[in-house]
């Protein structure tokens, strides 16, 4: 209000008024301070304690394991080059992008055909209903869906009972690494097919009925609209939606991989994270687990800061 | 519209017809492809609930598909008393309320003055939550920092690495720098300060927002596993999604106890109690399930404007 006085005044004026805001909303810097004291203990301190990444870290050399990082010797890149030079490291890696790859190209687009296709069921409490049954998954967590599809897929099971039938053998889905590789994307393509599609959902009921209308008249077939008017509409949703998913294409899924692997599978199945808890809350070897996390976090937020100044550039809008 | 009247009367009945049929055609597969998901989706969930009521002999012998063989309740009443079961389940209700509490109580604070554009030192704050947000410290020195606190086995463990998702706190900084400004000075005029304007006016007004909130972090909380794998340690302060992911891998083990001590033989068998746990575990999901889908759709719709 008193801020435009003259150039002179300005750069003082400017300072007074902001001492002056904070003297008089002290209490808006107040409620920041539980969320800061979380950041800064939580959020920060971990930042700090990757430097273990280059010490030869020994939990037990000081009463602390905070303390105990900066009484470990440091070794520089021993760590990171061990990592490097390990076949464990190109099979970690390997693996993460592979499954995480194959669920892109797999699960990608299938939320995208479900949504165009649910607008289309005419009969409302039919739609409602199987959105609802697609959709419940999605709040399932892993364990309870480990817990069902070890179920259904055991040998006694569901799937081993019609393979049986048709005469074949019976098939150990979550101990054959060739196959556990199919029964992690199909069950990740189970719980979230639904929240996914309900995203681009949205996107196309909020698209203008009129496009539709004007095409009808023009004697556009059902393709055609689709093609043309839904696709093309919703088109910022499935771009975003493909950026992110590339973006965390090195961390995500691996909660799930972790209940559901076991020692059969780990060739074809361990990935970053799980690998990371293993060699590192399993076998207490820190430091290359923490070199392994750190490469991982570095990678990570390139795709992530990339996949954001595409989406700029493309969508101009951030993906935050 | 002008070119239409000159199309021929026959031609404009073949395009009517051509679009009839592919109507019908999108709509048949419509039903087609839908009707399949929900029984890929529906089908997994009821193999499990007919296992979970069936005799042990009847699910090692692969005869039970959709619907109970030799009907019985012993699974259940073996995963209810013999098991930690409910004591993992009253673990995770207890860190599910008092997690989602302190979350949302350190989120609106948090959020609040991030939505005043004045604030001065926003971009600062700003910039501390997108850091947080892109870069992860890891596993290993997360582990190490909770070690270090002493915090180990005590359910603070698994709510202050939580406590606040920047994610969600800024839908919430969004919807807060929504509402109109008018109402906000009239608070100021009032006398109101910043507290009171956003207890007894901000949170009022943002009550849909701030349920769609407290559903996400429930539901972390709720489904929250390598957390409390990581920190909990102590048998009596299991959660639920570990107890459930531990007990389909000793399944067997408490089947063999039992069988040896009790004249139950044949009734039990790993199949049937993973099953029952399973159930168990999915209900408070189902039971919820109406308010769930009523403010994730409305989250759903709140974080797509937000761009």
């Amino acid at each position: 209000m008193t801020g435009t006085r003259t150039a002179a005044r300005g750069q003082t004026g400017k300072l007074a008024r902001k001492r002056k805001y904070i003297r008089r909303h002290w209490p808006l810097y107040l409620m920041l301070i539980p969320g800061l004291v979380y950041m800064i203990v939580f959020k920060f301190l971990p930042y700090y304690g990757l430097q273990i990444a280059f010490r030869d870290y020994n939990i037990f050399s000081s009463t602390s394991p905070l303390r105990a990082i900066t009484a470990s010797k440091w070794v520089g890149m021993k760590h990171l080059n061990k990592l490097f030079q390990s076949s464990s490291f190109a099979t970690v890696l390997s693996n993460t992008l592979i499954i995480n790859g194959m669920r892109i190209l797999f699960l990608f687009p299938l939320p995208i055909i479900i949504a165009i296709l649910l607008v289309e069921i005419r009969r409302k409490r039919y739609r409602s209903l199987s959105q609802t049954a697609i959709y419940v998954p999605y709040f399932f967590s892993w364990s309870i869906i480990y817990g069902i599809f070890s179920s259904v897929l055991d040998s006694f099971g569901l799937v081993n009972q019609l393979v049986n039938s048709l005469g074949f053998e019976r098939i150990p889905f979550l101990t054959e690494p060739n196959i556990f590789r199919g029964v992690l994307i199909f069950t990740d393509g189970w719980k979230t097919l639904g929240y996914n599609a309900v995203i681009y959902l949205a996107a196309i009921t909020g698209l203008d009925p009129q496009l539709y209308e004007a095409a009808r008249i023009d004697g556009a077939s059902k393709w055609r609209q689709i093609w043309n008017i839904t696709l093309p509409g919703i088109l910022p949703t499935i771009v975003m939606m493909l950026i992110l998913k590339v973006g965390h294409i090195l961390d995500v899924g691996w909660e799930q991989v972790l209940i559901f692997y076991n020692p059969a599978v780990y060739e074809k199945a361990d990935v970053i994270q799980t690998y990371v808890y293993r060699i590192g809350i399993g076998k207490l070897n820190f430091s290359q687990a923490t070199a392994m996390e750190l490469f991982n976090s570095v990678v990570a937020f390139i795709l992530i800061i990339g996949a954001n100044t595409v989406s700029k550039k493309t969508l101009h809008r951030s993906i935050w | 519209m002008m070119s239409k009247q000159h199309i021929p009367a026959e031609k404009r009945r073949k395009r009517t017809a051509l679009m009839d049929r592919s109507d019908i055609e999108v709509e048949v597969l419509a039903y087609v492809l839908v009707s399949l998901c929900v029984l890929l989706a529906v089908i997994p969930c009821i193999h499990v609930v007919a296992r979970s009521f069936s005799k042990g002999t009847a699910v090692i012998s692969g005869m039970v598909t959709l619907w109970p063989i030799n009907p019985q309740i012993e699974g259940y009443r073996t995963v209810l008393r013999e098991t930690e079961f409910l004591r993992a389940l009253g673990n995770t209700l207890l860190v599910t309320f008092v997690g989602t509490a302190a979350s949302m109580i350190a989120s609106i604070l948090f959020a609040y003055p991030l939505s005043k554009t004045e604030l001065v030192g926003r971009k600062f704050f700003i910039l501390l939550c997108m850091i947080v947000m892109v870069f992860n410290g890891g596993m290993v020195p997360n582990y190490l920092l909770m070690r270090g606190l002493g915090l180990l086995d005590s359910f603070s463990a698994l709510i202050f690495p939580a406590l606040i998702s920047v994610f969600n706190m800024l839908i919430i900084k969004n919807y807060f720098e929504s509402l109109p400004e008018s109402v906000l000075e009239y608070a100021a005029i009032d006398g109101a300060g910043d507290f009171r304007t956003l207890v007894s006016i901000v949170c009022p007004l943002s009550m849909p927002v701030l349920a769609t909130v407290t559903l996400l972090y429930a539901i972390h909380y709720w489904n929250n596993y390598f957390n409390a794998m990581l920190y909990i340690l102590d048998p009596y302060k299991v959660t639920l999604q570990v107890f459930i992911r531990n007990f389909i891998a000793d399944a067997g083990t408490l089947v063999n106890q039992l069988e040896r001590t009790a004249e139950t033989m044949g009734n039990l068998s790993t199949g049937v109690i993973i099953a029952c746990a399973t159930v168990l575990g999915i209900i408070p999901i189902v039971a919820l399930y109406p308010f769930v889908q009523r403010f994730m759709l409305q989250g759903i719709t709140i974080g797509s404007e937000k761009g």
